[in-house]
């Protein structure tokens, strides 16, 4: 007893000392964060963490103490390089303080112990974490644990450029009926096929530009697979469902094999593309919440409500109208000394403070994360925010937060791409598919 | 040669066949500085707006000088390392009598066969327990190391070419082997060190997979990677802007290229000398 | 085409090896085997560091299941829901799962005790003991609110310490060796067989294992079979009809041309070799994109714009091949013409007194004494070929499709390159593993073929 009293007594004395220097001395802590898939409407991912060091620095100083803060920033437009350098640098021990990533993320990272869960240094029953949605919360946790905090949410509508609807017999009302219509299941992506014909053959927009989905890989395409009545987790284990994945492949092989799509869309320069949707070059296609901003900000595109009608992803054969949200998340990485991970997961509850992360939100036209982003005035003003929440987030699902997931999607992908330009059968790419997963994810995945 | 023989068709043959290359490069140049109606080829007015990233920095990029100085460094450094290594190890295959000397000649051709991308893993791994990971040393020593096979087997050839008489005439002068090679032999292959030395400078100026795997990280960036990130990067499709900062990139290859020609062409003809 | 060349003329010089060795005793850097192994150090540290050391971990890397997930430095164990499934489902043990998973927090004396240890506040131990003794939660949350409703509120950090020291279940717990997780176990459940230990020290593991699964899947994916002849007729079409084929036409054809042009166009196809592929690439991007050259040219002829380069497989490959080839051609120009020259002009005379057409004098004259370069850029060729990455990865990424998806191309894509962020080290080390072992196969084979032992004059100063 009297030794432990004695490690005490030293303990007590040490944290006295320590907290005398800590007063006389000021605090010099470096804070690096870096984002993937980031651009520049979305530089408040990166910027709000500033302001948040801003803000915990005053913080820190009433309280008595002399905090500075330096926030190192890097961001990386894309996602292949930005997971392989991060990787490779927490693999070399040193990664960033704080990480912007899908939540995908979250399931193999934690395994590696690339990050640490948020919950063991926050305090989730304080503001501004208790106020973020609860759904979100979870799409940011692992097994339970509260991995990270959400930095953004969105959803991924179809759209559809109006003049060209109206030169095909659409009139406004029957416009302003087709998001009530893809929902309630009357409109399929079989009438998307058809439409993006009619348009060809009316000549309004080229061969090839009827239908212009996203030219590469991307969460988007698990919402088709969903369409079509696929389901990709469940309790915990993937779900390849044959069927679904097939008819989601022949979907595109249709598309290709009907001239709406082009069989060579998939490695068209994304920029290219982000420019020819906005233009009036194209008649249907999908994206994310975000091209909003990209449009209206980037491309020049004057009058968005007046060009571009948006729905849900329809429904398909056996499935029913969706979006998928792909929330990025704050996540904090091992390797940095206690009291550094102490402030940078600080720095991302107080960049989470609704008016913050509102910047983040209209800027970039993601949709916010908490619920009183509805009384701020710069999102509830915005018609964009607001009619995307309603008319989308209610019918959202998640990518899984799985070990494996990362796998299974890259196989579904190859396959996708094999339909699509013609190299196998969609009956073929899936049996390739199957046959690849078996091989290897074997019993961590069911297949049916 | 053969002058009696026609060659113009030859010449007219290789002429179309060279085009496509010559206009390539030609575009390279014209559409640096200026601009074409949208569709066509042809320039409607000249400009200087493309070449702004000199005096602009791009808002989360470094600028251009930085990463110019980095490329500078790593070509210059890894192309000197290449050829102390090379010239180093050459003499000692061409001349000296070693222990496992055929081995290791043997073992330099097959170093051919281990390129860096297939073990890029493995030495990422290497370069980790060194400490060397995202430094511009770390990639100067992998880009030396896989240009050395070459360059000892370049090396050995011009070495092989050195008559034997000038280090029999050295030795029997009473100087050491070492003297007779840094005074007598090394002279004798300048031309080839000066080669190799270009050359080696060439391929780390240009090389791109190694500096993007092993040194990503914004301060040991170099051109290439500059480049190949803005091209990647799909908020700002310029393919005006891409040209002329590989212009300025390129341009002090041609350079090299232009004015040392006779060397560059013959370090294949390793051995016929410089 | 060292090799031809002493093979053609140094072999009769090597007879005169070994002449006039004057011995003497000298110094380290006197002796030939002192210095020559002084000379050769450099190099050897640098095979060593970043040939054989790499050579040998992507061996050991290929029989792992090494990835993102697990790392590559090694795991811990952690005792996630993932773990706690397999623990169920792959050793039958779900109840122990249930019994060490379910998250516990239990107010009791060996974790007040534990504060105290710890140097927390004696008013916190205190008031927990008089106010929670022996309440129980379930869940981490809920007994955090308590903690943090207790008088003297502790910061958060001292909140988290405080309700690990309660926590009397594994759930999520990570510890960074098997007996430290052992231990935690047993400190909640005494009882525990040396069996069930295994299996939880197993089934917890993040870390890779070994494992000959790579090959099998290496072995049984039908990705390798389309992957492996896209490489053969990758490296097949651009050696036959580039490397060696156009670079043997530009040889020739530069010999029949006068001086002057003749440098010229060799520059101009030199250029693609000395250029940065990132540039070398973005031109022929910028001919063949939607927005490129080709189309604003054709467009007048009323061709439709596309993407010439990604269009269709066949158009990919004839981009991919004539990339790589323009960039291969002038290495065996060069070659093929110095072998040329060295031809003695009186044999072209001979053969023009005797009418012999021009193709005649390549047949018979030009031909022949090209067989050793050939020969040796084959080789040389096939090898770098195998292994070239960077202009296909510029150009098509192995697009569309897959459909110039080559072996080094995959295996960058497989080990550290792809959207999803899951790289495979040990699946992509084991594919590196088998263009290793061709590469050193053909070398060998290569080095046979060449008569290696030629190559090697022995030194004649014996010192």
């Amino acid at each position: 007893m009297t030794i432990s009293r004695l490690a005490i007594w030293a303990g007590a004395a040490a944290v006295a000392l320590l907290g005398n220097i800590g007063l006389a001395a000021a605090q010099n802590v470096t804070i690096s964060i870096w984002s993937g898939g980031t651009g520049p409407n979305d530089n408040y991912r990166v910027d709000a963490i500033e302001m948040a060091a801003d803000i915990l620095e005053r913080e820190r100083a009433i309280a008595g103490e002399d905090l500075n803060i330096t926030v190192e920033k890097k961001v990386y437009p894309g996602w292949d390089d930005f997971k392989q350098a991060l990787t490779l640098a927490a693999e070399a021990g040193n990664a960033p303080n704080i990480v912007v990533t899908g939540h995908e993320d979250i399931a193999p990272w934690s395994q590696s112990g690339l990050i640490v869960p948020a919950e063991d240094y926050l305090n989730l029953d304080a503001w501004p974490i208790n106020d973020i949605y609860e759904n979100l919360m979870e799409i940011a946790s692992y097994g339970g644990v509260v991995y990270g905090l959400p930095q953004d949410a969105e959803s991924r509508p179809f759209f559809f450029w109006k003049p060209h609807m109206k030169a095909i017999g659409y009139s406004d009302e029957d416009l302003e009926a087709l998001p009530a219509r893809v929902q309630a299941g009357e409109y399929t992506l079989a009438n998307v096929l058809e439409d993006a014909k009619k348009m060809q053959d009316a000549g309004v927009v080229q061969p090839g530009y009827g239908f212009y989905p996203r030219p590469e890989n991307g969460p988007d395409y698990w919402q088709f697979y969903t369409s079509f009545g696929g389901v990709m987790e469940e309790d915990g284990k993937l779900v390849l469902d044959k069927a679904a994945m097939q008819r989601f492949y022949q979907f595109f092989a249709d598309a290709a094999a009907a001239g709406v799509t082009r069989k060579n869309h998939i490695g068209t320069p994304t920029d290219q593309w982000y420019s020819e949707v906005p233009s009036g070059k194209v008649g249907i296609w999908h994206g994310g919440t975000w091209h909003y901003a990209r449009y209206v900000n980037q491309e020049g595109l004057q009058d968005f409500f007046g060009n571009v009608a948006f729905t849900l992803i329809p429904a398909g054969e056996g499935g029913k109208a969706n979006t998928l949200t792909h929330p990025l998340v704050y996540l904090l990485t091992s390797g940095h000394g206690e009291e550094q991970t102490n402030i940078a997961a600080e720095l991302i509850k107080i960049a989470s403070e609704p008016r913050i992360n509102t910047l983040h939100a209209i800027k970039s036209a993601h949709l916010g994360i908490a619920h009183q982003q509805s009384n701020i005035d710069l999102y509830s003003n915005d018609r964009w925010a607001r009619e995307a929440t309603e008319r989308l987030l209610p019918h959202a699902n998640a990518m899984p937060n799985n070990t494996n997931f990362g796998d299974y999607w890259s196989a579904m992908w190859k396959g996708l791409e094999s339909a699509w330009t013609g190299q196998k059968t969609p009956e073929q790419a899936v049996s390739d598919v199957e046959a690849e997963l078996r091989n290897s994810l074997g019993e961590a995945i069911v297949i049916r | 040669m053969n002058g009696h023989q026609k060659s113009w068709p030859i010449i007219l043959v290789i002429t179309i066949l060279s085009a496509p290359l010559v206009l390539a490069y030609a575009y390279l140049f014209v559409d640096t500085v200026t601009n074409s109606p949208p569709g066509s080829v042809v320039p409607h007015e000249f400009t200087l707006e493309h070449w702004s990233f000199l005096w602009q920095t791009r808002p989360g990029r470094l600028s251009i000088w930085r990463v110019t100085l980095n490329s500078l460094l790593f070509a210059t450094t890894s192309a000197a390392l290449v050829v102390v290594v090379s010239s180093m190890a050459g003499y000692v295959l061409s001349r000296l009598n070693v222990p496992g000397r055929s081995f290791f000649l043997a073992g330099v051709m097959m170093l051919h066969a281990f390129p860096a991308i297939t073990l890029i893993v493995a030495i990422f791994i290497v370069l980790q327990m060194v400490g060397l990971y995202n430094s511009l040393i770390g990639v100067i020593l992998v880009k030396a190391a896989i240009d050395m096979p070459l360059g000892i087997w370049l090396m050995k050839g011009f070495y092989d070419t050195v008559p034997w008489e000038i280090e029999m005439a050295g030795i029997q002068d009473g100087a050491s082997r070492l003297t007779v090679w840094r005074k007598l032999v090394l002279p004798q292959v300048r031309p080839g060190i000066f080669a190799l030395a270009l050359f080696a400078f060439l391929l780390a100026w240009g090389e791109f997979i190694l500096p993007q795997v092993l040194a990503p990280s914004g301060n040991a960036q170099v051109l290439s990677v500059y480049l190949a990130s803005l091209i990647a990067d799909d908020n700002n499709f310029d393919m005006a802007l891409f040209k002329s900062v590989g212009l300025f990139y390129i341009a002090p290859v041609l350079v090299l290229f232009f004015v040392f020609q006779n060397y560059l062409m013959n370090i294949y003809g390793g051995g016929t000398k410089g | 085409m060292d090799a031809f060349r002493d093979k053609t003329e140094r072999l009769p010089a090597s007879g005169g090896a070994g002449a006039a060795p004057a011995r003497r005793r000298l110094g380290l850097l006197d002796s030939s085997r002192g210095l020559g192994v002084l000379l050769l150090l450099p190099a050897l540290l640098l095979v060593v560091l970043f040939f054989l050391m790499p050579v040998v971990l992507t061996g050991v890397f290929a029989f792992t299941n090494m990835n993102t997930a697990t790392g590559i430095s090694g795991g811990a164990h952690q005792v996630s829901p993932g773990a706690l499934r397999v623990l169920g489902e792959r050793y039958e043990m779900g109840e122990l799962a249930e019994r060490l998973g379910q998250p516990t927090y239990v107010v009791d004396e060996r974790g007040l005790a534990a504060l105290e240890e710890m140097g927390i506040a004696s008013g916190i131990v205190a008031s927990l003991r008089r106010s929670h003794m022996d309440e129980s939660f379930t869940s981490r949350r809920e007994f955090e609110r308590v903690i943090r409703a207790l008088p003297d509120r502790p910061d958060t950090r001292t909140v988290k310490r405080i309700s690990d020291a309660f926590s009397r279940s594994l759930a999520n717990a990570r510890f960074a060796s098997s007996g430290a997780l052992v231990a935690a176990a047993e400190a909640i459940d005494p009882d525990l067989t040396a069996e069930e230990k295994e299996a939880l020290a197993a089934a917890t593991y993040t870390g890779w294992n070994w494992t000959t699964d790579n090959f099998r899947r290496l072995s049984s994916s039908r990705d390798t079979t389309r992957v492996f002849f896209n490489t053969l007729f990758f490296v097949a079409m651009t050696l036959v009809f580039f490397n060696i084929g156009y670079a043997m036409f530009l040889a020739i054809a530069t010999h029949y041309m006068p001086e002057r042009p003749a440098g010229i166009f060799r520059i101009i196809w030199f250029l693609p070799r000395i250029s940065p592929v990132v540039i070398y690439v973005l031109l022929w991007k910028w001919v063949a994109w939607d927005t490129g050259f080709l189309n604003a040219v054709l467009s007048d002829f009323g061709v439709r714009p596309r993407n010439w380069m990604l269009d269709s497989a066949t158009q990919a490959w004839f981009f991919v091949i004539m990339i790589n080839g323009f960039v291969g051609a002038s290495m065996g120009m060069l070659i093929f013409a110095s072998a040329i020259k060295a031809i003695p002009e009186t044999h072209f005379h001979a053969a023009s007194v005797d009418g012999a057409y021009r193709w005649q004098q390549i047949r018979h004259i030009i031909l022949p004494q090209l067989k050793w370069p050939i020969l040796f850029v084959t080789c040389y060729q096939t090898l770098s070929l195998l292994t070239s990455i960077e202009q296909t990865l510029l150009a098509t990424d192995g697009g569309p499709g897959g459909a110039t998806e080559i072996w080094s191309l995959w295996i960058y894509h497989t080990a550290l390159n792809n959207y999803a962020g899951n790289l495979q080290y040990g699946y992509g080390a084991a594919m590196a593993l088998v263009l290793v072992v061709i590469g050193i196969v053909l070398s060998l084979i290569y080095l046979r073929l060449f008569n290696y032992n030629a190559l090697i004059t022995r030194p004649r100063i014996e010192l």
